[in-house]
């Protein structure tokens, strides 16, 4: 007898509709699957049939024949062991076939007939959604995560028997579920505080200018200058994300298996702080079949890269294309994959091997050495960040009686200000920040008054800027009147803009 | 011989063009590598040495007096090194002036290269390149400290600008002294790792060196007195212009640093400094670090 059940693959974040069909006829008994597998999906096999005959079941010698289709999309993964254990039911009269019609499902088997969760329960549930079907049975584990989905019910189960009890009822006794709600979860509380940094107001200040217009930002400076204390601080001052990313986002974390347990849904920018020791594959996603590496795991939010110089050359140099087209195309053998990677690149590093240049007077680095350190980025990474800064430890006394700046809080109202003012200006386009504006859209949006724009000429003739260091300084000029609420750039926002300007190689000379 | 400027031609001891200051000593060598020519014998010779990785204040110093010297007749000698010595020997090239640069490698391998500029100009007619070594001997790090006892020898009086305690430079000032030479230092800040050995050497008994004009008159040259140097802070500048350049110097600051001493607002001090930078003012040696344009 024939029996057929839905389920999903994943490709890069996206859910692909799999279709698994058994079927049970007369012949030598022998169990084969088909449909290019991965010998994670063929060892089902064995699990499925342990766990059928341990939940209590007995099944006549038979030829048995799994295919899982499309049969040439290479499946991964074990999340087939359910509905294969479903269409075997199906198949051998358990089950009447109609009753798997409709139904998506997805999990891995016990050998005692458990069911345990599995990763990228999100993409499967939006594939269910997609190919219209009412009804989606997952495990109890990854339940939670499923939460908020429109238009489908989402049934969990924990063992083999208890799917065999639901099955028993009426439509899966979806109609006695309550449609998930979605849980109203507090906002993660942050520890740190942007008030904790005493001094450095020209880093904050640009922290805070990076964050409004998303601007890649590189904090250069000496040991202990509070670098990482400020970049650590950032997510604290970015507004919540809004629904849509908030569930892309989950998306990819679940792919990443990374959902579960008390998180069930990424509401807050994520940040991202790989260690320099980073290979190229754990940046950009990695492994025969790829799964999201730290630049997709820092989309929509920070990816924090501390000791800038000390990551391998390749490692930097695999985030020029992700930096330019906010995703990354990786191909293995097995196809190709595409991963969002639309993230603010945050980064450290100390001005020398030392720490201490300028100051001659602790700093003995040749000129070489300082050039060599600065030379491991390569000049189109550099040429990548919009805003720069500098800065140099703050002696202990001078801080004594300073009193605390904006907290958190305040600026993340100013933050979330700026990005209703550029989400106004850029409606109907695909922009989403000012520091996404193309050359060309640089010059339709980011108007200058006369002083400003006299200023910004002077400035080009006498610093020697390049094109697109000067439409660096005009994007980031434009986050900073947005901060100011003012329409046009002002003479004031460019002098700022140019001040933070990211590095020429000149000046380590 | 002085035709032929690319090839090196030899002065050996018993030769009349041997300089007669070093027929003195015997650690002298025997034969010298020229390309150029050699210090004028009746004229007086300056030698101005110090740090490779120096200060702005340092540079800015070494390019002073060595043009000052240059403007006055005075050859200037120093080791061409990156830091003082090449800042010396730039600002008597911009004077007009004499210089020579003793290497501590073969005279045809311009070391450091990115003196290469200043290495031709010395060669082509604004003085010359001497070595000990043969054509071809790479700069090995030993030869370096042994070429500065003809960098002493060949003056009349020593400058250390800028020197930490056991560099180099305090080397040269040794042979100096064994020489019997004049020993001038650069007074810096008590507690500035690059002043150290100058403060130590006026300590022992080194000559002050307060102004080129000193130096001038301790070899026997009425120099008049220039002015330039103090005409920046003769200039005009608004209120917050003129607070933020008062608290800047040669030795560059942060904004932090800035924004410490003047509490004005960072946004406030950005603006001024690009004003100021454009004005030709205040330069920006490194990224967010501000000092004032030379003097």
């Amino acid at each position: 007898m024939y029996s057929s059940v839905l389920s999903a693959t994943i490709s890069g974040v996206e859910g692909v509709p799999v279709l698994v069909e058994a079927d049970v006829s007369g012949g030598l008994p022998v169990f084969s699957m088909v449909g290019y597998l991965s010998s994670r999906v063929r060892e089902a096999q064995e699990r499925v049939w342990t766990a059928l005959r341990n939940t209590g079941l007995t099944f006549p010698p038979k030829r048995i024949t799994v295919n899982l289709s499309p049969a040439d999309i290479r499946k991964e993964g074990t999340r087939f062991d359910l509905p294969i254990a479903a269409a075997l039911l199906g198949a051998f009269g358990y089950l009447e076939h109609e009753k798997l019609q409709g139904v998506c499902m997805a999990g891995e088997l016990g050998l005692n007939g458990e069911i345990k969760g599995v990763r990228g329960i999100l993409p499967i549930v939006d594939t269910a959604v997609k190919n219209r079907c009412p009804l989606c049975i997952v495990p109890s584990a990854n339940l939670a995560e499923t939460a908020g989905f429109c238009g489908i019910k989402v049934l969990g189960v924990s063992s083999l028997e208890e799917f065999l009890e639901l099955a028993k009822l009426e439509d899966w006794g979806a109609s006695l579920v309550s449609e998930p709600e979605s849980k109203e979860e507090k906002d993660e509380e942050y520890q740190d505080d942007f008030s904790d940094i005493l001094g450095q107001e020209a880093a904050k200040r640009a922290a805070v200018i990076a964050a409004a217009g998303f601007h890649n930002i590189l904090f250069i400076g000496t040991k202990g200058a509070g670098k990482t204390m400020i970049a650590t601080r950032l997510p604290t001052i970015f507004p919540e994300l809004d629904r849509e990313d908030s569930m892309e986002l989950s998306r990819i974390y679940s792919v990443a298996g990374l959902l579960g347990g008390e998180r069930t849904r990424i509401r807050t920018r994520p940040f991202r702080s790989p260690h320099h020791t980073a290979t190229a594959k754990a940046l950009a996603g990695g492994g025969a079949y790829p799964t999201p590496g730290e630049i997709t795991l820092a989309h929509k939010g920070i990816l924090f890269l501390d000791e800038l110089p000390e990551f391998s050359r390749s490692a930097l140099e695999i985030l020029r294309q992700p930096l330019e087209q906010r995703k990354i195309f990786i191909s293995r053998v097995h196809g190709n994959y595409e991963f969002p990677a639309d993230f603010l690149l945050a980064a450290a590093m100390n001005p020398c091997p030392c720490g201490y240049y300028p100051d001659r007077n602790r700093c003995a680095c040749t000129r070489h050495q300082v050039e060599n350190y600065l030379g491991k980025i390569s000049g189109p990474l550099l040429d990548r960040f919009d805003i720069c800064t500098e800065m140099r430890e703050v002696p202990g006394e001078k801080l004594k009686h300073r009193s605390a700046g904006k907290t958190s809080e305040e600026i993340r109202r100013e933050v979330l200000r700026v990005h209703e003012i550029q989400k106004e200006r850029y409606k109907g386009t695909e922009i989403t920040f000012n520091s996404r504006l193309s050359g060309k859209e640089t010059e339709k949006f980011c108007i200058t008054d006369k002083n400003a724009g006299r200023l910004l000429g002077k400035v080009y003739e006498k610093l020697g800027l390049s094109v697109r260091g000067y439409y660096k300084i005009l994007k980031t000029a434009r986050t900073i009147a947005d901060l100011e609420g003012s329409e046009k750039i002002r003479e004031n926002h460019i002098s700022e803009a140019v001040c933070y300007r990211s590095i020429d190689k000149k000046y380590w000379k | 011989m002085m035709e032929q400027r690319d090839r090196a031609w030899i002065c050996k001891r018993e030769d009349r063009q041997y300089p007669k200051k070093l027929q003195y000593y015997d650690s002298m060598p025997e034969v010298l590598y020229i390309r150029g020519e050699l210090p004028e014998p009746d004229k007086p010779v300056v030698a101005i040495v110090g740090a490779r990785a120096c200060s702005r204040y340092g540079e800015h110093q070494a390019y002073r007096f060595g043009k000052i010297l240059g403007e006055n007749g005075v050859q200037v000698i120093s080791g061409l090194a990156r830091g003082v010595d090449g800042m010396a020997h730039r600002g008597a090239l911009d004077a007009g002036g004499k210089t020579f640069a003793v290497m501590g490698c073969g005279g045809d391998i311009c070391y450091p290269p990115e003196h290469r500029e200043l290495y031709e100009r010395m060669k082509e007619g604004d003085g010359g390149i001497l070595s000990e070594f043969p054509d071809g001997t790479p700069p090995y790090g030993r030869n370096f400290p042994r070429r500065n006892r003809i960098i002493s020898g060949l003056a009349d009086l020593v400058l250390v600008i800028e020197a930490r305690t056991r560099s180099g430079s305090l080397i040269t000032a040794g042979y100096a002294l064994e020489q019997g030479k004049t020993v001038y230092a650069l007074p810096g800040r008590v507690g500035d790792a690059l002043s150290e050995g100058c403060n130590q050497l006026i300590a022992d008994g080194a000559g002050i060196a307060c102004s080129p004009e000193m130096l001038l008159e301790e070899i026997g040259i009425r120099a008049e007195r220039k002015v330039n140097f103090r005409q920046n802070s003769k200039i005009r500048l608004a209120s917050q212009e003129e607070m933020v350049y008062s608290c800047l110097d040669f030795q560059p600051k942060n904004i932090e640093d800035i924004y410490q001493e003047t509490r004005l607002d960072t946004r406030v001090i950005a603006e001024v400094l690009l004003k100021l930078e454009l004005d030709g003012l205040v330069t920006e040696p490194v990224k967010n670090y501000y000092a004032r344009a030379g003097g």
